[in-house]
């Protein structure tokens, strides 16, 4: 493949992996709710509507879900960042030679 | 109670000398800069010498402003996971920044973004657009940020909030106005350290104090306190409470609009080159993730002690920007109040010093320079110093009337960068067909369909889903539910660009040939960053991103 396509194409993959660390993983969590919550009947003085989502697993006791959009926004992104960095300074050096 | 939490009485002294230290060495390394200062260039890019660390630490500080400190805290009381969502799209926006536009701006050897604006898109007419989009977005932040610094004198002085804005904003003008790009960028690196420590050790200290087994690592040491907040608040980790399309308008928002944010795009043109660029901003996003990590646990913390003394619902929401200092007071005392309120002060100047470069630079080096190009590079470091401080004073008296919520007058700025600079800065990068018609279209249009509603929601503070456009008021519901409206205007931003691109003449040949210089090619070939896959893709998921926001409304209303 020739380098710019490699260039191009590895942005293209990071940049997917970033918008869903960076908040399309949320989206899911709605779209997917019930993989993260159970739904329970809520108590009669509940003012947030009829239904009680109850968090069905927890990672150092935090919610899965919340778990996952801290440490992905942070660290998942930083990652990502590492390695498009590595590509793009090998990348150089194949420009520069 | 709740008077009582909020009160303060005569001067804080231990956190004014704390404050006044931190401000003489900000002031110090302004004058000390001043004798780096010889060229237009040394004043507005630091003589592109900075290394990726000192560059990297800069960055932290131009992030993390006041609105780190109080205003995501205020948020997180507001706005529970939706806030925490919100930040997390601006950690990860530093990756989109990286990937997307840093080094490649780097290598195009502008000054600023309207710079590369007008030298991508061949048109002067364009700067002076880009100019005001700057003016606008860069007031919006600063009246935000300025608004923090009247905060935190109202703690130090027990002054009203307008004395903290005069002396804090005339500061800040004092050492951009003396030391330029190599004063804002010492400044800052020191900044991060200061903000760095007073932020973290005070937290630190509060969740202990709360109970948190794992307290000396706030960002994940608050797990064993998440029983007693779901007894309270079940729905403060709900994703669910809103529109799934708005976590893609946080997304679209962040990501774009960091690139459109002139202040963040200039330090990169500081940088020895394309790889300092590249390593300054992994080190950047490592270390904002980690303060802002540590934030969502005082955002928590904030309101478990709210609804621990059973005051959630009392207070008044003008003073959730308070709550950070008053949480502090309770539980840590008076000796990390006023570290945190120096760091809170550090905070702030550094994104002051930042905004107030790139409005001085925009200023003088874009528009008076599109004016009058002839004018030599001695006199426009001559003006630029009046410049940088008639717009201090300027803005300063500006945000004597703030936003009530900082935060949010903050995420609009993100917005509107994003839909009239965010997109034509990443399309002139990665794709040569992007003419200056379609830039121009959608610079305008992005621009119009995010800055009427923040009119109408910011300005006059119109409930969303009551502001006169029918066409989306309706869908603008939820916790920060006006969100949304970036899930619209970048989108459509994206979509008339390329349109447009395609029915207008193809760019000059050496505007392409520079698209090659940007991605470091010496050489120029036609087909690089020239095919029909980009464009199509963006067309195609900006509607589905727009049909998404009128859609699945019964769902989530």
């Amino acid at each position: 493949m020739k380098d710019y396509k490699l260039e191009v194409w590895l942005t293209v993959v990071c940049f997917i992996l970033i918008v869903i660390f960076g908040g399309g993983i949320s989206s899911f969590f709605v779209l997917g709710v019930d993989i993260f919550f159970e739904a329970q009947e809520a108590p009669a003085d509940f003012e947030l509507g009829d239904t009680l989502y109850v968090v069905k697993d927890y990672v150092l006791g935090f919610p899965l879900h919340y778990f996952l959009m801290v440490v992905l926004s942070w660290l998942g992104v930083t990652v990502v960042g590492i390695i498009w960095s590595l590509a793009m300074d090998r990348l150089e050096e194949r420009q520069k030679s | 109670m709740v008077e009582e939490l909020f009160e303060r009485e005569g001067i804080f002294v231990l956190g004014l000398v704390f404050s006044l230290i931190v401000l003489m060495i900000s002031v110090g390394i302004g004058a000390f800069s001043r004798r780096l200062t010889r060229t237009l260039g040394d004043y507005y890019v630091a003589g592109r010498s900075i290394g990726a660390l000192n560059n990297g630490l800069a960055m932290v500080s131009l992030a993390l402003s006041l609105t780190t400190f109080i205003g995501l805290t205020a948020l997180i009381i507001q706005g529970l996971y939706v806030a925490v969502a919100v930040y997390a799209g601006f950690t990860s926006a530093f990756i989109a920044l990286l990937i997307l536009a840093a080094p490649y701006l780097r290598r195009h050897k502008s000054f600023t973004t309207m710079a590369f604006i007008s030298e991508r898109y061949y048109s002067r007419n364009l700067r002076i657009v880009s100019v005001v989009v700057m003016l606008v977005v860069s007031i919006l932040y600063l009246g935000g940020n300025i608004k923090g610094i009247g905060i935190v004198f109202y703690y130090l002085l027990n002054v009203p909030e307008a004395y903290g804005i005069l002396v804090g904003g005339l500061v800040v003008t004092l050492y951009v106005v003396m030391g330029g790009m190599f004063g804002v960028t010492y400044n800052q690196t020191f900044q991060t350290i200061v903000l760095i420590f007073c932020l973290m050790f005070p937290v630190a200290i509060i969740l202990q104090q709360l109970g948190a087994d794992g307290w000396a690592f706030p960002p994940l040491g608050y797990g064993n306190m998440v029983p007693d907040m779901q007894e309270v608040m079940p729905h403060y980790f709900w994703p669910m409470v809103e529109h799934p399309v708005t976590y893609i308008g946080i997304v679209l928002g962040a990501f774009f609009g960091i690139i459109g944010l002139p202040h963040f795009v200039m330090r990169f043109f500081t940088v020895r080159d394309a790889k300092e660029a590249r390593w300054s901003t992994v080190i950047t996003v490592f270390l904002v993730g980690l303060v802002n990590t540590t934030v969502y646990a005082t955002g928590f913390a904030a309101v478990y002690f709210m609804q621990d003394k059973g005051i959630y619902g009392e207070v008044p929401a003008a003073h959730y920007d308070y709550m950070v200092f008053v949480l502090t007071n309770a539980l840590a005392g008076e000796g990390w109040l006023a570290i945190a309120i120096a760091g809170s002060v550090a905070a702030g100047l550094s994104t002051v010093s930042g905004l107030l470069m790139i409005m001085g630079a925009g200023l003088i080096h874009d528009l008076y320079g599109s004016i009058k190009p002839e004018v030599d590079d001695h006199k426009k470091l001559r003006m630029s110093y009046w410049a940088m401080l008639a717009v201090g004073i300027g803005v300063t008296i500006f945000s004597l009337d703030p936003p009530e919520f900082i935060l949010e007058a903050i995420m609009w700025s993100f917005g509107i960068a994003g839909a009239s600079l965010g997109v034509p800065i990443v399309l002139g990068i990665w794709w040569k067909r992007t003419t200056k018609e379609g830039a121009a279209t959608g610079m305008i249009v992005g621009f119009l369909a995010s800055i009427i509603p923040c009119f109408f929601i910011l300005i006059m503070g119109m409930d969303p889903t009551e502001i006169p456009i029918p066409v989306i008021s309706t869908y603008l519901y939820g916790p920060l539910g006006w969100i949304k409206v970036f899930a619209l205007a970048i989108p459509l931003s994206f979509i008339l660009t390329v349109v447009v691109s395609w029915f207008t003449s193809e760019p000059p040949q050496e505007v392409k040939k520079s698209v090659d210089v940007m991605h470091g090619w010496e050489d120029y070939q036609e087909e690089r960053y020239n095919g029909l896959g980009l464009p199509i893709a963006v067309i195609v998921f900006s509607i589905l991103i727009i049909a998404s926001l009128f859609t699945l409304y019964d769902t989530f209303a």
